[in-house]
């Protein structure tokens, strides 16, 4: 804003001396613009991380790759970039990069899955405890105070051994484990909103308050909500494949990040890549959507400004 | 401040014991019959049945829920199925391990990432800055169990520098810490940097920095002592996280502790031994929590436990 009046206008003839000591260096220089800078940069290599990986786990089926689980026992453990296997083949001689792009796909849909789960639940909880207020919000904050307080991954590890590894119960534990995040930042930001005029005027025009709350409270905070849900979906998929690792992940043969690793830990010292591979194409994709989600946040929303 | 610690004390309990019921409720909800995995897939039906009379298991639940209940309050859960020993007594074996772990790398975390945060932002957005933040993304972004293998077969079998598993000597706690500190050490220099960047923009620091203050004074004094609360907050909820077990570290260096230990109970369904390491972590962790709010006076003088303020 006040930067931008400090540059010279167009209009000035050459070689006066600038009306403003601000030149274009110092904007270039300037806290404001190193900030949407490095935002930028972090959404551009975020998207291509995330691209890198994505892009293939959809088209894994189209690829012409090996079947994940087609075994060759006399090509195991061939290293990478030998007979066309591009990440190498695993000890029953399958085709290590087809298992992880496969694997993938469990991995994302498991992910995706549970973040949108979360986020409904988080949404709604969060956004009636913020705007009803009374029982409703004691009744919300302490599940969120009481689940702050439980051993989360014992927990899951428990109702995993308990309930069988099966994808929709995977899915469920991890959305559990993650709307308190989702609903504490809901629950605020609707604190602050529900104060504002336009509440005050939906409210004298006689709206009923599931409609303020609908269709006026919650488009005012859902973009902020969908930013940490995207930053979700990079613990949800961290989760999975540590619950995998584990062996409390989607059974045979689903082929998730996490049990690949798991399998491979045998051979490291022989067929390092059987570890290494699959777990930096993990790590790729989940800074990549870290990178996506920071960005989006830093970015200066400059629309906003007036509301 | 003592009707305040009372009235802590009590909700912590209560949290305590809603947890440990939640996990009673869960077991008897699950499929699985931990008689079988005692005496074995060959066992008869009188076996069972002998079993499950032996542990008390072919009673109602709400007796069975009764006679925990009353367990708790004499501190003796029953025997651990496959320890053939007091569940409680083989928690509190393991517990020392964990604590050491964790303490460990919430030390090493605190003198890593506190500098580094302030480092961050007292240059945010600049090249260099821009790298470490990209490095600590990628800290929070690497499965743990994958850092471990990765420094296991870096420094414990190429290079055998530390030992790969347990804890026979002081080396055996190097990798783990170091596999914990990482994840660690991102998530909190991360938010050491905006805590810092935000007082750093606070206008009490303007007039602070028109006055004179030096530089170094400014950062560590003023920004620093605004930033504390969070910061030790968030030091101190990782460390209650950690009390829990840091199940996955602790499996994949073999490391005797607690994680490793929920790990086998369950796979065995050892119901008092799943109990006693519930009940055990739980309360640590809240009187962690309890702790941490106590701290609170000693960084801020301006906060009075138990007064509107403390919400």
């Amino acid at each position: 804003m006040s930067l931008d009046t400090a540059t010279p206008a167009a209009g000035t003839p050459a070689r006066q001396p600038s009306p403003s000591a601000v030149t274009k260096a110092d904007i270039a220089k300037a806290g404001a613009t190193r900030r949407r800078k490095s935002a930028q940069r972090k959404l551009i290599i975020g998207t291509v991380c995330t691209l890198l990986v994505i892009i293939p786990i959809i088209l894994a089926q189209v690829l012409p790759l090996p079947d994940a689980n087609f075994q060759d026992l006399g090509a195991r453990r061939l290293p990478p970039l030998t007979d066309g296997h591009l990440f190498g083949t695993d000890q029953l001689g399958r085709d290590l990069l087809s298992r992880v792009l496969h694997g993938g796909q469990v991995s994302l849909t498991i992910g995706l899955l549970a973040v949108l789960v979360s986020g409904a639940i988080g949404v709604i909880l969060g956004a009636a405890a913020g705007y009803y207020g009374g029982w409703v919000d004691t009744i919300v904050s302490r599940l969120l105070e009481a689940q702050m307080s439980l051993p989360l991954l014992m927990m899951l590890l428990l109702v995993v051994a308990l309930f069988g590894p099966s994808i929709p119960v995977i899915t469920f534990v991890i959305a559990i484990a993650q709307w308190p995040e989702v609903a504490r930042l809901t629950r605020s930001m609707v604190l602050v909103e529900r104060e504002k005029p336009y509440v005050s005027a939906a409210r004298i025009l006689g709206l009923h308050k599931i409609q303020i709350l609908l269709r006026h409270i919650i488009p005012n905070v859902i973009k902020q909500a969908t930013l940490v849900v995207l930053l979700l979906l990079a613990q949800a998929v961290l989760l999975e494949s540590a619950l995998s690792f584990l062996g409390a992940g989607p059974q045979r043969p689903f082929a998730t990040w996490g049990r690949i690793i798991s399998d491979g830990q045998d051979y490291i010292t022989t067929s390092w890549w059987m570890v290494t591979l699959p777990g930096l194409v993990i790590v790729l994709m989940v800074v990549g959507v870290n990178l996506l989600g920071d960005g989006l946040r830093d970015r200066p929303r400059r629309k906003k400004k007036g509301a | 401040m003592t009707n305040y610690i009372l009235k802590r004390i009590g909700q912590g309990l209560l949290t305590v014991f809603l947890t440990v019921s939640t996990v009673f409720i869960l077991i008897r909800m699950a499929p699985g019959d931990p008689a079988v995995s005692y005496a074995g897939p060959l066992a008869t039906t009188e076996q069972l049945d002998a079993v499950r009379e032996q542990f008390g298991l072919n009673k109602p639940v709400l007796e069975q829920y009764w006679i925990f209940i009353q367990q708790l309050f004499t501190g003796n859960l029953g025997q651990s199925y496959s320890f053939q020993a007091p569940a409680m007594q083989v928690v509190f074996e393991r517990m020392p391990y964990t604590l050491t772990l964790a303490t460990s790398a919430i030390l090493l975390t605190a003198v890593v990432a506190i500098p580094l945060g302030v480092w961050m932002s007292r240059r945010p957005d600049t090249g260099r800055e821009f790298g470490v933040n990209v490095l600590t993304i990628a800290g929070q972004s690497m499965p743990d169990f994958w850092t471990g293998i990765m420094l296991l077969t870096g420094f414990a079998v190429l290079i055998p520098i530390f030992p790969a598993s347990g804890f026979a000597t002081w080396g055996g706690l190097v990798l783990p810490t170091i596999t914990i500190a990482i994840l660690q050490i991102a998530l909190i220099s991360r938010m050491v940097r905006r805590e810092m960047t935000n007082n750093f923009a606070a206008p009490y620091l303007t007039v602070a920095r028109s006055r004179g203050v030096r530089s170094s004074l400014l950062t560590w004094r003023y920004a620093m002592g605004n930033s504390a609360i969070p910061v030790f907050t968030a030091l101190g909820t990782r460390f209650a996280a950690m009390l829990n077990g840091v199940v996955v570290v602790e499996v994949v260096f073999a490391w005797p502790g607690v994680g490793s230990l929920i790990v086998r109970a369950l796979e065995t369904r050892d119901y008092p031994l799943i109990q006693a390491t519930v009940l055990i972590t739980a309360l640590l962790a809240v009187a962690v929590q309890l702790l941490i709010d106590l701290a609170y006076p000693l960084l801020d003088p301006r906060v009075r436990l138990g007064k509107a303020a403390t919400a």
